[in-house]
Formats: structure tokens, sequence, C-alpha cells
């Protein structure tokens, strides 16, 4: 199975690349793991998970000012990126100490092909958050539907980057249970990350009332304000 | 037949010493701990063409589940793809996106953008340190969920605030919270040991320091003018009102 997918003919470019992780991840997972245009991979990757992402922070900013929406669109890739590089060495040492035979770049294509799709479903959403964001005027709502698309997007992509992880170290039968396993951590710790990120680099919003800001100061953490966030739209309390 | 020839005695002793030293050899061997297990080749070794026992081992088997979920994605893997518009459909809407997002950020209805159009889209997070001001000159900061008078301009200017962040709205907006303590700016002059409040441009004398305390001041809050220049500022009801005639400084 090794080099069978370099012999399948398909189009080469850096869309094709997308349209490939998108109709045929399995294929795509194949590719990585055969080491097939990896580099190719990896640029498409970057360049259309950046693309959905800026527009989506785009979106999001346009809520508060046009200021707002350029930094959210700059923020937003920035904050996937540094994610994933903050937690690759962790995957990749655990995968070698357990005996995986994957080595760092095809580590770091299989969390950019995580990303990128995590990108592609938040792309896809853009069209319905632009609806909210023009036709209600609640800020707590649209901060918490935002989220809640943020957390659909990113459970997709972690279902795919659990797949992938599975397919492409199939045959290191050695450590895989335990594998499995720290993959679940892993993926619990780059949900710590992301968040502890995003509540560095907020605002990305920006809260009606303030003064455009690129960066708030630090307090508070972003559960805290989730909570706070829904206790005001429902009612419970106002936020202070 | 003939006879083997008889060994001689030097024979005969080097054939027993042979036996009984092979005899040795085999029970040593016999006794032996086995040899331990040979270490996984480093990556930098060309691979056995049989995996060494130690991998083996470890090695976890598939389960049933397991092995039809790689087969399927081994098989699902090889199959073509037929050609589709999903490349162009991602133009297209990237495209689009981009050119709904430039056109609801342009000031179009009134100066403002149609992002940011609806009337109360401009709603306020109340927090600590948000500026109001309702229907009279009064302007306050909410804090703790009180809303506390800014009592001057130099109360207002010393306190870091800015004239575009104070929010106009209605006055039972306003009425929904208690009042808290006002925020003074305190004056002191460099000659003098006596501290003043300003309040609607003028001075109030503080008595002394338990009066200071109990008032809520801090020392942070004062400010140092030139002696002259606070002599300028007209004289109001000393604190407590009846502390008698202020001091000059």
């Amino acid at each position: 199975m090794d080099t069978q997918t370099r012999s399948i003919p398909r189009p080469h470019g850096l869309l094709s690349e997308l349209e490939l992780l998108l109709r045929n991840r399995f294929r795509f997972f194949a590719e990585i793991r055969d080491g097939v245009e990896l580099p190719h991979k990896i640029q498409a990757m970057l360049l259309y998970s950046a693309i959905s992402l800026a527009l989506y922070g785009a979106v999001m900013g346009s809520e508060h000012s046009v200021w707002q929406a350029l930094a959210s669109s700059v923020k937003l890739p920035l904050l996937f990126l540094i994610t994933l590089v903050v937690c690759l060495p962790t995957l990749y040492f655990f995968n070698t100490i357990l005996e995986a035979s994957l080595g760092l770049s095809q580590n770091f294509a299989l969390l950019l092909a995580a990303i990128t799709m995590t990108a592609v479903v938040l792309l896809a959403f853009v069209p319905v958050s632009l609806f909210f964001l023009i036709t209600t005027s609640q800020y707590q709502f649209y901060k918490l539907l935002n989220v809640a698309f943020f957390v659909i997007a990113g459970w997709i992509g972690v279902r795919q980057l659990d797949q992938g992880m599975r397919m492409l170290t199939a045959g290191d039968r050695r450590g895989a249970r335990m594998r499995g396993r720290l993959l679940r951590l892993w993926i619990l710790l780059y949900a710590f990350v992301g968040s502890q990120l995003a509540w560095t680099l907020r605002p990305f919003f920006g809260a009606p009332g303030l003064p455009f800001e690129l960066f708030r100061g630090l307090g508070g953490n972003f559960y805290t304000n989730i909570f706070a966030s829904l206790g005001e739209l429902f009612g419970f309390f106002t936020v202070r | 037949m003939s006879q083997a020839p008889t060994p001689s005695p030097e024979e005969l002793i080097l054939a027993m010493l042979r036996d009984v030293l092979g005899r040795q050899e085999q029970e040593m061997r016999l006794a032996a701990k086995p040899a331990p297990p040979i270490p996984p080749p480093r990556a930098s070794t060309p691979a056995p063409a049989a995996p060494p026992l130690l991998y083996e081992e470890g090695a976890e088997p598939l389960s049933p589940a397991e092995a039809q979920e790689i087969a399927e994605f081994n098989e699902l893997a090889v199959r073509p793809l037929p050609s589709s518009t999903l490349p162009r459909t991602l133009r297209l809407l990237v495209a689009g996106l981009v050119v709904t997002l430039i056109l609801i950020n342009l000031p179009l209805f009134n100066s403002l953008a149609l992002a940011r159009a609806l009337p109360d889209r401009q709603a306020l997070i109340i927090r600590d340190g948000l500026l109001l001001k309702g229907s009279g000159p009064e302007t306050y900061v909410l804090e703790n969920g009180q809303k506390r008078w800014i009592s001057s301009l130099d109360a207002f200017d010393h306190y870091g605030y800015q004239w575009d962040e104070v929010h106009l709205v209605e006055d039972t907006f306003l009425h929904q919270f208690r009042d808290g303590r006002p925020l003074h700016v305190l004056l002191k002059c460099g000659g003098s040991p006596h501290i003043h409040r300003l309040e609607n441009d003028q001075k109030r004398w503080i008595k002394d320091i338990p009066t200071f305390l109990a008032e809520g001041h801090v020392w942070e809050d004062a400010r140092f003018v030139s002696c002259g220049e606070l002599r300028r500022i007209p004289d109001g009801a000393p604190i407590p009102p009846d502390a008698g005639p202020p001091p000059q400084p």
C-alpha cells in the first residue's frame, strides 16, 4: 500500500489539494503517509486555512468596526497557527516514544489538515454569521453563536485528526492503544492552549461601547467569560 | 578381523580428559541463563529482513472492527475522484464573501455601515469604568454597580477619561444605578500642609486626616499644583462644614 497512492492520477494544484482533502480525505491521509507532495500539501493547507480563517475573523470583527474587522482577520489565522506550533512537538514526541513511524512533517501535515478542515467548515458558516451580524443586535447572543460555530468546526477537525492518525499509524501496532489514549489527551491540551491563546489575543469581536483596541489587558479567562455571557443572555445576571 | 591397536596409557588419559571437559562444557551450557534479547536496531542501520522478537512482543493485534475500518480507509483511498465543481464553487464563495464584507463595512447609511446600522447595535456592555451622561450636566462612571459622579473637569481629566467615551443615555437608564461616592480630585501645593477637594470649581478644605480617610480619599488622588494657582480657586464650604474658616495655602 505504501506507494499505491503515487500511481493514482489526479489534477495537481493548490486548490486540488484542498479538493482532495474535502472529497477524499482517506486518500489525502494515504498520500501524507506515503509522503506524496508533502511540501505542496502543506503550502496549500496553510494558504486556504489562512484565507478561510481571515474571512471568518473579518466577519466577527465587522460587528464592531472596520479596524476590528482587519485586526480579527489577522488574529484568527494567527491563533490557529500559533496553537499548532505550540502543540506540535508534544504530539510528535508522544508518537515517537510510542513507536509510530510518522515524521515531524507528517505530524505537521496531519494537524494542518485538521485545522484546514476546521477552517473550511467555518468558511461554510460565514454566510450564517453574516446574516446574524446584520439582523441581530445582541452582542452576547452573537458572540455565543460564533463560539458554537467554532465548537462544531473544531469537533469536525478533531474527529478528522483522530481518523487520520489511526489511518497513518495503522501499520505500527506496537503501542497503538496507548497512542489512541494519548491523542485524546493531546486534543484536550490543544483545546486548552487554543482557548488560552484566544483569550490572550482578544478582542476578536470588540465589545460595543468600547473603543477599538488591538489587544485587551489580561484578566479573567475564556471559560468564565463564556459562562458570564450565557448568564446575561438567559437573564440570570448582567455582565459588569 | 584384525584387532584395533591398544591405545597407550597417555592416549587413554587424554581421551578421558577430553570426555570430562566435554561433559562439563555441556553442563555449563545447560545451567547458563538465557541470553539477553537483542536490542532493536538503530534507525541508521538497515532494517533486517524479519523484525526482531522484541518488536513482536508488544504489538497489539487489530481488532476485527479496526481491521475492517482500516480496510475501508484503504479501499476509499484508492477510489478515483470524479470531476466536480468544488474548486469553482469555493472560488465563487470566497469572492462573494469578500465583496459582501467590503459592502457591509462601507458607511452607506447616514455614515453608518450596514454591519453596525441596527439602532441598538450600539448597545452598551454594563461594566466598571463605563462613562454615562443623562439629560443633566453631570457625568458618571460606573463602579461595582453604582454610578459615581465625576465632580469636576479636573477630576475627569485626572482619572484619564476621554469625552468620546461618554455615552448619552436616558435618565431612566441612569436611575437604575445607586449613587456611589462622588469622584473628586484633591489639590495640594508644596508650601502648605493643607489638602483641598475640588468640587463645582471651588476648593473645599479637608480639616484633618481622620476626615480625609472618612471621606474615602486616598493619597494617590491628590494632585500637586502651585500655591498661587490653588489660591486663585474660590473657597467652598470646608469639610466638615463646621470646621471653621479655611486656611489659605
